[in-house]
């Protein structure tokens, strides 16, 4: 991971200078958007297949899971082995992504006994792991930092203060010793405590202490005052690399394994007659879920990351039929939702409307006193503002979007209702029943519509040139004759049945 | 009035019942003796509290198990969360105002997910991940929100998150049965209704039922259940507790009443069990507790119950593959030495074996020890009594293959044809005699 960091900044040093980096990464917001971005990125590629094979809820049972695998992983890492407690170990990303595959072979297995069906499994398996967690967390480790709080919202705000440092130029290690110049030196009784005495009694017995002895590094040599030149270091934050090792592996997977992918998801059958395995393919996808929940889970808890999992691949399957083309507009939804986020968390909806106004105004009108300035988590935020794009994409949408689907409903009803009348017309027109069946008074009772439903058809066929009405008889005219016949003949065609006219 | 006789599987889920009602009663003094819980008030209005919520939650969870929504349980109660934030903001922390803004939110979430799908091509499982994230992610905004006012009335609203038992009072407990009973009765009001559109939805519509607002109704009904289960197990376990005992009661029985009043059963028992395990240390939460509970009800049930649990059918897979390898030996058997002969001629053992392996052994093991069967150094002879046994079960098989043939013509009964049960034993006897009246007809 330092490895990759230090790569890393190497290519960005080639472009902006130190302090520019050290600034950038040292703002919280820079940092949180980054994160947040690279987060909604892994999420919402692998997201999209799960959308697509009706797993979305899969993510939801992953990310439940993880927690579990965190915290005993990081018991048994601080209790047993006595390591540092570090979310971001990779022991830990290992066991707790391992504890998410192992929930879904253990719902699998819960739903092929038979007894219990899939969503039954799932809604009994997370809840059952989650509360074993909940239970681990506030029974034994209540002084880490893993508080129920981290779980739910994790902490996007201050991943820039918890940071590696990279030193790159001036990198000297200080080592003190207590021979040292800069060494400071004490000194400490050393049996008073046994003896019950004194410092300033007899047989009081003294040792010289270092109290600043140990090894530093360039960046607390530095700190410390023990450096003469300043070292160029650079301070990343370690919540980016995780995150960004997640999203370079799910990029990599999709794009390596696009194709597999691809039938497996639409054509599993299919696939697997071609020699391809979809359930290889299944758990590949469930252990990069659970890594990337992992990741995230500093950054935006436990819960939350569904939403970046879920909604930025709903928003992109209302937008498009192209699997590559919702691959592309999954990740920038979720980044852009992500972007706008940490604006919203300060008080500023989309950059323009102020939160803060909104809610003066609500005390104005409704005589309530809240506070009129909003500051909230920034992860939730992050949500709000990718779930306000989903909304956008569901009420606007082109093709599947509700405003478009309700004028496309509108006008096959009108299509139709025309069509009705006009075949009723065509039926009836130089028949003996043409007097009942064809009066416009009485035409609606034939349709079973209102009289005033029947006048608005009608008056839009005689706008359309397709009836007219002589001596209160509706009767079609030449190009509603010739659209009645085309019509006709169009049905016909499309059911492979010859013309009897 | 005459009364009708219960059957086996009705008294069995009686029995159950009754055995749970002991267990959970039963428990009190052994908490007290193994674990040394002290039944202080707190405990008590805790545990009955956990109790009563079971009973609503476990009934009502019954419906959606069986309507395959579990996990619009899961997503209603995450909705709820933002509810209880407005609520408090409007009109700050009264139980019953913030309930209501509970219920009040996740019903609009569930008609947000039926907008969705009635609007859109998401699946249930998306919708219902899209209103679970974005419901919950409003309400922690609202919550972190609230925590930046400076004022501290607002301590103790995220117990909705992970629901706190311990702060139950005993006005709660009035509000939470006044409730209940109101939901129960409204449940048995609509039992018939309910019922229909559980399972057939298209016939219910058919006979004129108002299938769209039944199922509202019942959704309702759900929501309410799921919020007042909120205190206790908070919006992220709260589906635990709602579809668990549903499911485990789906093990013992196959009629819905046994089924509900069973789900209502195992609901109290893990409500109060658990509120009363997490009573030992302060550091046990309740909610987290109730749902490991109900989850060993849920595994007990699956392991345990009769006719379908794990441990019933594997044994019936015992018997039923001893079984076969006693018939198949005993058929083996009389095949070989029928056409190396007569009935009678010695089998050479590796023959048998041969065809069997493992289960020709278990059969014939059965077979020495009915007595159907003697060793004879290396081979295997029938007895008389064997011989027997097997012209038996040989002209059952003919019956099998005349039925199979003439069943339809001669209008016999219709069986699920199972060549290793005697055909004499599940036909009527005037159809075997019009088989046996077939043989001679038809000698082979």
């Amino acid at each position: 991971m330092m490895v990759l960091e230090r790569w890393l900044i190497e290519l960005l040093l080639t472009f902006v200078a130190r302090d520019e980096i050290n600034a950038f990464l040292r703002s919280p917001q820079n940092t949180a958007t980054i994160i947040g971005c690279l987060i909604a990125v892994s999420g919402a590629l692998l997201g999209t297949f799960l959308l697509l094979r009706g797993m979305a809820l899969t993510s939801d049972a992953i990310s439940h899971t993880v927690l579990l695998g965190i915290v005993v992983a990081f018991l048994l890492m601080t209790d047993v082995f006595g390591m540092a407690g570090d979310t971001s170990s990779p022991w830990l990303i290992l066991g707790a992504s391992l504890a998410g595959v192992g929930t879904v072979v253990l719902t699998e297995l819960l739903y092929r006994s038979g007894l219990l069906r899939q969503d039954a499994a799932l809604g009994l398996a997370f809840p059952l792991l989650f509360a074993i967690a909940v239970i681990l967390v506030s029974r034994f480790a209540e002084d880490v930092h893993l508080d129920e709080d981290a779980v739910l919202v994790g902490e996007i705000g201050l991943a820039w203060a918890n940071t590696n440092s990279h030193c790159f130029e001036n990198c000297a290690t200080v080592t003190i010793n207590p021979d040292h110049p800069q060494a400071k030196m004490t000194r400490q009784c050393r049996n008073c405590r046994e003896l019950g005495i004194s410092p300033r009694d007899d047989g009081a017995e003294f040792v010289e202490i270092c109290s600043n002895c140990g090894s530093y590094s360039p960046a607390q040599a530095w700190q410390a005052g023990y450096l003469q030149k300043e070292p160029l270091l650079v301070f990343f934050p370690k919540s980016i690399t995780v995150t960004l090792i997640m999203t370079v592996l799910s990029l990599l997977f999709v794009l390596v394994f696009y194709k597999e992918l691809k039938l497996t998801t639409f054509d599993a059958a299919l696939a697997k007659a071609l020699g391809f395995r979809p359930g290889v393919m299944n758990y590949a996808l469930m252990i990069l879920v659970s890594l990337v929940a992992v990741g995230a889970f500093d950054a935006v808890g436990s819960i939350l990351v569904i939403a970046f999992f879920i909604i930025p691949p709903a928003a992109a399957y209302l937008l498009s039929d192209r699997l590559a083309i919702m691959l592309l507009l999954g990740p920038l939804i979720g980044a852009v939702g992500a972007f706008f986020g940490y604006d919203l968390a300060r008080g500023k909806f989309f950059g323009i409307i102020e939160v803060g106004a909104v809610i003066a105004g609500l005390n104005r009108i409704s005589g309530l006193d809240l506070l009129e300035e909003w500051d909230s988590s920034i992860s939730a935020s992050m949500v709000l503002m990718i779930f306000a794009i989903f909304l956008l994409a569901w009420v606007l949408s082109p093709r599947y979007g509700l405003i478009s689907t309700l004028i496309r409903r509108a006008n096959q009803s009108r299509r139709f209702d025309d069509q009705v009348v006009l075949a009723h017309i065509h039926n009836h027109q130089f028949t003996d029943r043409h007097l009942t069946e064809l009066r416009v008074k009485t035409l609606h009772i034939h349709f079973r519509w209102t009289a005033r439903k029947t006048g608005r058809v009608l008056a839009r066929l005689r706008a359309l040139g397709l009836v007219a009405v002589v001596d209160g008889f509706a009767e079609l005219t030449a190009r509603g004759e010739t659209q009645v016949h085309a019509f006709r003949n169009a049905m016909f065609e499309a059911r492979n049945i010859p013309d009897i006219d | 009035m005459k009364v009708k006789p219960m059957s086996a599987e009705d008294k069995r889920v009686w029995l159950t019942i009754a055995g749970i009602v002991v267990l959970g009663i039963c428990f009190l003094p052994i908490g007290q003796w193994l674990f040394g819980i002290r039944y202080t008030y707190t405990v008590r209005v805790v545990a009955l509290g956990g109790s009563i919520l079971g009973v609503i939650s476990g009934a009502l969870g019954c419906f959606a198990v069986l309507r395959r929504e579990s996990l619009m349980g899961d997503a209603l109660s995450h909705a709820a969360l933002p509810g209880v934030a407005v609520a408090f903001l409007l009109a700050g922390r009264d139980l019953g105002v913030l309930l209501i803004g509970a219920g009040i939110a996740s019903w609009i979430a569930l008609r947000f997910i039926s907008a969705l799908l009635g609007t859109t091509r998401l699946k249930q499982d998306a919708a219902m991940g899209i209103v679970l994230a974005s419901w919950f992610a409003g309400g922690i905004a609202l919550l972190a929100y609230i925590q930046s006012i400076p004022d501290a009335s607002q301590a103790g609203l995220d117990r909705f998150i992970f629901g706190q038992a311990a702060a139950i009072i005993e006005s709660d407990l009035l509000l939470i049965s006044g409730a209940g009973v109101v939901v129960l009765l409204a449940l048995a009001l609509f039992w018939k209704e309910f019922k229909l559109v559980t399972f057939d939805q298209e016939f219910a519509g058919a006979n004129g039922f108002q299938v769209g607002l039944i199922n509202t109704l019942l959704s309702t009904l759900i929501v309410i259940a799921i919020v007042l289960g909120l205190q206790l197990a908070g919006v992220i376990l709260m589906v635990g507790i709602l579809i668990a005992p549903g499911i485990a009661a789906r093990q013992w029985t196959r009629k819905l009443n046994h089924m509900v009043i069973l789900a209502a059963v195992f609901g109290a028992f893990a409500g109060g069990v658990g509120a009363v395990i997490s009573a030992i240390d302060a550091d046990i939460p309740t909610g987290p507790m109730i749902i490991v509970v109900a989850f060993t009800l849920v595994l007990a049930s699956i392991a345990l119950a009769p006719g379908r649990g794990l441990l019933w059918s594997s044994w019936r897979r015992r018997l039923d593959s001893r079984r076969f390898a006693r018939q198949n030996a005993l058929r083996d058997l009389y095949r070989y030495a029928l056409s190396h002969g007569s009935p009678a001629t010695p089998v050479p053992d590796t023959f048998v074996r041969g065809i069997g392996d493992r289960s020709a052994a278990l059969g014939l093991r059965q077979l020495l020890s009915a007595g159907l069967v003697e060793t004879m150094g290396d081979n295997w002879r029938l007895t008389d009594a064997g011989i027997e046994a097997a012209r038996r079960d040989a002209h059952s098989l003919r019956l099998w293959d005349l039925y199979r043939l003439y069943a339809d013509d001669m209008d016999l009964p219709l069986l699920g044809e199972d060549r290793h049960l005697d055909i004499r034993d599940v036909l009527p006897a005037d159809a075997i005699g019009q088989l046996e009246a077939m043989t001679e007809q038809r000698p082979n």
